[in-house]
């Protein structure tokens, strides 16, 4: 139910402290001992994998000729289409090859594969590979493919009420298009896989994969092998994002078809060049809107479509719409409003999941539309925010699920007190005023924007993971799952929930690889649910370890210690424990037993305390043939999200927040300074503190990137040109912003989740978006004042680069050199 | 007499390195053929800092050194024999025993590693900031660290331990490793020539320019490796190595400064970070620009004349260099006895094409010179980029102009300043970074509101810059311009 009678969460409860322990790995990354896939030593004959890929957006392959690669020495084989048993893959649909044959359709896309034993070779080998190209047309923007009807999946729509009929009758009526750009992962470590080939036709990949098991089962279909001859393995990866959810798997299919063709073990790590031209992107969108709302600035109606780049196949992009259409709204109530999403198919690499899966598209048009309200009605654009956020009397979607737990409202209020908007805001509009009278070239923009992020898949049957753990007989604990670990900390988390639940300090507990062999059939690591799943998974089986072992504790209080199955199993003298199977973790009514502190204690109806050490009992119950290992199972509960219809329970709870951003832009050059930054964040109660505080403010500086910096070009072939940190520029240090501050509330009131947390991966990176509605505001304020009159609408695409900034501030200075230089010489 | 190696010490290990490892790129090497797999590497083209070791410096040199001194460098886009004579320090060689390095702990302690992948590089950084500074300010810590990308943390809390990290006597690098045998060892070295080989491939490293101007001229096509921040690019991203390499860094006069009244020369082996102290002084406009300037791993190791030498039309410092009285100085061997002929060539002679430079066959440069900033000289160098640190520059303008009558006067009704000279380049506008001496002439005069627009505008229609990666070319005119709108203003208004 919502929380109509909470009382807002007083500023007292805020989280201060730091004492939460580091991550799991934290003392073999800072020595450089943490082993990453190409970190493992070359075994003696093992193979280095090199691609060939086309360079041509759209081409008929006539003519591949591997031969003159294999006559040269140190080349030891190559795979090209017909070589692969099945050779079609994808998450969603299966309409990938995963080496194109005949066709290929995009840059980057791969024709063939070679195993070489050295660099050198390998270099020497791609070199000399024969390939003839027959160009063919191709689509390289949203508005081609809408014209050639180019689609992917069809077009879905969720809506509420009367649009139509809402936006005629309402006061004011606004349209734009807003123009969304994509960005690279840029994770650390690009992708990379070894796979052994082990005996009798097993093979064993270790991946950078976010999701073993998609890429055991793409391994073992492209190879021709069966599902349980494959094991996937993934230790840790150096940074995913998303990038490594679907796209690992045809790069590990790429190793192992080698291994296969060899016989020996084949590597592939992709240079950080090849992994951005291969790899696909966050999806570019193209969003066209209207938006009707009264004098107050009260949204009535909103009509959007959205039009997403998903690249040549579908790969993830279908259900990443789908989640961008669930995210139109953000935190405020639109009681009429149609959301339409068409992915279209382009010539280029198929885009996928990044950090926030098509949600930051719908909550920057959102917020984009309500800076634009605010000018119009004449109100500072908080207080539209205000108006139109979520609250006890509207709190329906326009998917129909009600928003429990609503944050919102006290966190724009104290958000808005702790960074002292209002006086800034007065400051900013007097320093413009003072900019645009010529004194100063530094223009400032203010914004305070809020994210409601959906925590589940959209697809319900991924909502669900299973763990393994085991205990052994010195008290200690190891724990697999399904999760990976690639910077988040989902296994730190994972450890303190187990060892929370065991009562045993976090030394005691490890979390092993994630590896396919020991959980099978699991999620991706993805849409932030990693410990959700995974954790809850651990619990439940931990849970039925300890209702095992609360039952033995509470039968040995009455046997004297010196006749336990410690000292008289080996001799067989006395009669075996039998499991109570009523008794639960925390024992029965008249028996409770807590795991604390490494010990286990029965309290009885006397309040008599009988303890063990958990280690010992541990040990009693292996001798008595009661088993410490468990295997548990987890499914989000209570989801009803019906695709069809667009309407139902899509997600199990919401992560909430708010974020201001301050910017400053350089009006001769259009470069942006993001001056202070303040983020308040609801993530219930933090299973770990500071690794929540880590995913919030590394998400939003990765999506500061994106809405500013990050750059995609791409040349008139297709492609990417900006593939290096030479050219394609991610935040770095001196970009953090000089004042940052961070907080969480705390609340308990996320009952329904594991240990009462909320998920933080992606919600943060969509509190980036005030950087961008900051800097227009800046832009718009610049030009106001340089117009008289009328408030002026200045669309800002994203990114909003230096170029386009200045563009925004000073379009009458480009106009004689664009009509120059598009006439002139090619420039 | 001549060695075949090139001698290194690797976490205080004496390495001779041969043939095939030693044109190896040493992060490469580290990884694979030394088994230090902690040492990373991203993007092999120096732009991300995930390779940073340590590395004491190398200068030949008669005096007696008793310690050594470690900065940061790249690893991923130099060879191990350009290393010689070095001490190379990795995140392997940090720890005491069980105890962390106060720049790991720190880093730890602060939450600051999250997928652990850049972490090692960034203890690097953080290590080689604590070898000059006990503890850091706020610029301290992000100059040091501006060479390294994070792609998890955001930074904050990676700034967080740069803030809070100190340094200690026990941890302290130089004097962990500067083992006296050791030292005195590789300063042996530094007195013989090197020549490592693999398979066609020759790099030549002599101990004078005689000797060098000989090898060029019988090698023609020699490529001279400095600190070889492009070549080791061009390298990884799939081109062979040129197959005769000479590396001058044996040549102890290479490391010369030399200042006089008039201006400063420095030698080609002299260090960006080393230019950047000594400009402090004689040019301290052009010591601020080189802040901005690439990372201290790139400073530590590249040269000015690397710089120059690399010719791009967006080489940062060849815009200053043009207006600042810039002259090269070259060296080659005349006639078959190999006496070294040496010339001087202006700067603004210097670059005839894209890439392309005035050297005959064999030239090497030995110098660059210019001038000191006038007294009655404003200067002012600047660069738009997509991101305000380590960027490549989409435009960047020098300007210098000479003054009679006072600076800022223009806005408070006193004389307006006179322009009696004045010097403007760009680069990024051309194949080449260029002079405008047009432009130059209709500066000289009154300086007032209307000289500056109708500057600024002849700057913009007479520049010719296309459309790339970093901006279109429109954006180049308009930014260009405002460059100069900008500066013109300063002048003005003070």
């Amino acid at each position: 139910m919502a929380d109509q009678t909470r009382t807002p969460v007083p500023m007292s409860t805020l989280i201060s402290d730091h004492g939460s322990p580091p991550h799991d790995s934290s003392i073999t990354h800072v020595t450089g001992k943490s082993e990453y896939v190409d970190d493992r030593p070359m075994l003696k004959g093992e193979l280095h994998c090199g691609l060939v890929y086309s360079p041509y957006a759209h081409a008929r392959v006539v003519r591949l000729d591997t031969a003159p690669a294999l006559k040269i020495p140190g080349v030891i084989c190559a795979v090209t289409g017909k070589d692969v048993a099945h050779n079609m893959w994808g998450s969603i649909f299966q309409d990938q090859p995963i080496i194109a044959a005949d066709e290929v359709h995009y840059v980057g896309e791969v024709v063939a594969v070679i195993g070489a034993e050295t660099k050198e070779a390998l270099a020497k080998g791609l070199a000399a590979i024969v390939v003839e190209w027959g160009k063919l047309p191709d689509i390289r923007t949203i508005s081609q493919a809408i014209t050639a009807k180019s689609f992917i999946g069809s077009m879905r729509t969720i809506s509420t009420g009367d649009v139509q009929s809402a936006l005629a009758s309402a006061p004011h009526q606004i349209s734009g298009t807003l123009e969304i750009g994509g960005a690279d992962h840029f994770y650390l470590e690009s992708q990379a896989v070894v796979v052994y080939p082990k005996e009798d036709g097993q093979f064993e990949v270790h991946s950078s994969t976010q999701h073993p098991t998609e890429t055991q089962h793409v391994v073992a279909e492209a190879c021709g092998l069966r599902y349980s001859d494959v094991v996937c393995i993934a230790k840790r990866l150096g940074g995913a994002f998303g990038g490594k959810e679907s796209q690992a798997s045809p790069i590990a299919a790429y190793a192992a078809l080698i291994a296969k063709r060899s016989g020996r073990p084949a590597r592939l790590a992709l240079s950080k060049d090849d992994d951005m031209i291969i790899t696909g992107k966050r999806n570019p969108f193209q969003i066209e809107y209207r938006c009707g709302f009264d004098g107050k600035g009260k949204i009535l109606a909103l009509d959007a479509m959205l039009h997403s780049d998903g690249g040549a196949y579908a790969d993830l992009s279908t259900a990443i719409m789908e989640r961008a259409l669930l995210h139109c709204d953000n935190a405020y109530s639109i009681a009429n409003m149609r959301v339409r999403g068409q992915v279209c198919r382009t010539n280029f690499h198929p885009h996928t999941a990044f950090r926030g899966f098509g949600g930051p598209k719908g909550v920057a048009m959102i917020e984009s539309i309500i800076e634009d309200i605010a000018r119009i009605v004449g109100r500072d654009a908080l207080d539209v925010r205000l108006l139109n956020c979520y609250n006890q009397n509207q709190d329906i979607t326009h998917y129909g699920q009600r928003v429990e737990g609503n944050h919102l409202p006290s966190l724009f209020a104290s958000l808005e007190k702790r960074c002292e908007y209002r006086k800034r805001r007065e400051g900013i509009i007097a320093w413009n005023a003072d900019c645009t009278s010529g004194n100063n070239r530094f223009v400032r923009g203010l914004s305070l924007t809020a994210v409601k992020f959906g925590i589940s898949f959209t697809t319900r049957f991924l909502n669900q993971g299973n763990a393994l753990v085991n205990l052994h007989r010195d008290g200690t604990a190891q724990v697999s799952t399904g999760a990976v670990e690639m910077g988040q900390g989902v296994n730190s988390r994972i450890a303190t929930i187990v060892a929370q639940q065991l009562g045993l300090p976090l030394a005691c507990v490890r979390i092993m690889p994630t590896s396919t062999e020991k959980n099978a059939n699991t999620s991706p690591t993805a849409a932030s649910t990693g410990t959700d799943i995974n954790g809850a998974a651990a619990l439940n089986a931990c849970e039925s370890i300890c209702s095992r072992l609360a039952s033995l504790a509470i039968q040995l209080r009455s046997i004297p210690a010196e006749l336990w199955a410690s000292k008289t199993a080996g001799l067989g003298t006395m009669p075996e424990i039998i499991v109570d199977e009523t008794v639960g973790p925390s024992g029965t009514s008249e028996h409770r037993v807590k795991f604390v502190g490494s010990n286990v204690t029965v309290t009885d109806p006397s309040g008599a305390v009988f303890t063990i050490a958990l280690a010992q009992l541990i040990r009693e119950a292996y001798r008595n043939r009661i088993s410490v290992s468990d295997y548990g199972y987890y499914s989000t509960p209570n989801l009803g999200f019906n695709k069809v219809d667009g309407k139902g329970k899509a997600f199990l709870y919401f992560t909430q927040g708010v974020a201001a951003s301050e910017v400053e832009l350089d009006s001769d050059t259009g470069e942006v300074k993001v001056r202070r930054v303040d983020i308040l964040m609801d993530l219930g109660r933090p299973v770990n503190h500071a690794l929540d505080m880590g995913q919030v403010m590394g998400g939003f500086i990765q999506g500061m990137g994106w809405l500013t910096t990050e750059n995609l070009v791409y040349d008139n072939n297709g492609k990417l040109i900006s593939h290096s940190p030479s050219t394609y520029k991610i935040p770095n240090v001196q970009d953090t912003p000089r004042v940052f501050n961070a907080d969480l509330i705390f609340n308990e009131d996320n009952t329904q989740n594991i240990r009462g947390s909320k998920a933080s991966g992606e919600p943060p990176l969509l509190l980036s978006i005030s950087v961008w509605t900051a800097i227009r505001d800046a832009v718009m304020s610049a030009r106001k004042n340089s117009v008289a009159g009328e408030s002026q609408l200045v669309p800002l695409a994203i990114p909003a680069t230096a170029e386009r900034v200045l563009r925004g501030l000073s379009p009458e200075a480009f106009v004689i050199w664009d009509k120059q230089d598009t006439n002139g010489s090619g420039a | 007499m001549m060695r075949d190696f090139a001698l290194i010490h690797l976490n205080g290990v004496r390495r001779e390195i041969r043939g095939r490892e030693a044109l190896m790129m040493l992060a490469e090497w580290l990884r694979k053929e030394a088994g230090l797999s902690g040492t990373k590497i991203v993007c092999a083209e120096g732009d991300c800092g995930a390779c940073t070791v340590l590395r004491s410096s190398c200068q030949p040199s008669a005096q007696p050194i008793s310690q050594l001194s470690f900065e940061a460098m790249n690893s991923c886009i130099a060879t191990v024999a350009q290393m010689d004579g070095t001490h190379i320090v990795t995140v392997e060689g940090m720890q005491c025993g069980d105890h962390l390095s106060p720049a790991q702990e720190a880093m730890r302690r602060c939450h600051a590693s999250q997928c652990g992948y850049c972490t090692p590089g960034f203890v690097m950084a953080m290590s080689a900031m604590l070898e000059r500074h006990d503890q850091a300010d706020a610029r301290t810590a992000s100059n040091y660290l501006t060479g390294n990308l994070c792609r998890c943390t955001g930074y904050a809390p990676i700034i967080e331990a740069a803030l809070t990290v100190r340094a200690t006597e026990t941890h302290s690098v130089a004097r962990r490793y500067s083992d006296p045998q050791s030292i005195k060892d590789s300063v042996a070295s530094t007195k013989l020539s090197m020549l490592v080989e693999y398979e066609g491939t020759k790099l030549f490293a002599p101990v004078s320019l005689r000797e060098a101007v000989t090898f060029t001229s019988i090698n023609p096509g020699t490529r001279v490796l400095g600190a070889a921040t492009d070549i080791g690019v061009h390298v990884n991203k799939g081109k062979p190595l040129p197959t005769s390499l000479i590396s001058l860094h044996l040549i102890p006069e290479l490391y010369e400064t030399k200042l006089t009244r008039s201006g400063v020369t420095f030698g080609s082996r002299v260090t960006l970070a080393e230019v950047r102290r000594v400009s402090e002084d004689v040019a301290p406009e052009f010591a601020r620009f080189l802040n901005l300037f690439a990372s201290p791993q790139i400073k530590n190791v590249a040269t000015l004349v690397g710089n120059i030498a690399n010719a791009s039309p967006i080489g940062d410092t060849l815009p200053f260099l043009l207006i600042a009285g810039g002259e090269v100085h070259v060296a080659s061997r005349q006639g078959a006895k190999g006496v070294v002929r040496k010339r001087k060539i202006p700067m603004t002679d210097l670059y005839v094409g894209y890439k392309k430079l005035s050297l005959e066959p064999g030239e090497i440069i030995t110098h660059i010179s210019f001038d000191r900033t006038g007294a009655n000289d404003v200067m002012s160098l600047c660069k738009v980029t997509q991101r305000k640190d380590l960027d490549i520059s989409a435009v960047s303008g020098a300007f210098s102009l000479t003054l009679k009558g006072r600076r800022g006067a223009g806005g408070k009704g006193k004389a307006a300043p006179n322009v009696v000279s004045a010097r403007i380049a760009y680069g990024g506008v051309a194949a080449t970074p260029v002079r405008m001496p047009e432009v130059e002439l209709a500066l000289c005069g009154e300086l007032n509101q209307a000289r500056i627009e109708s500057v600024a505008l002849l700057i913009a229609g007479s520049i010719k810059p296309i459309s790339d990666v970093r901006g279109s070319a429109s954006y180049r005119r308009v930014a260009a311009a405002n460059l100069f709108r900008r500066f013109g203003n300063e002048v003005l208004h003070g």
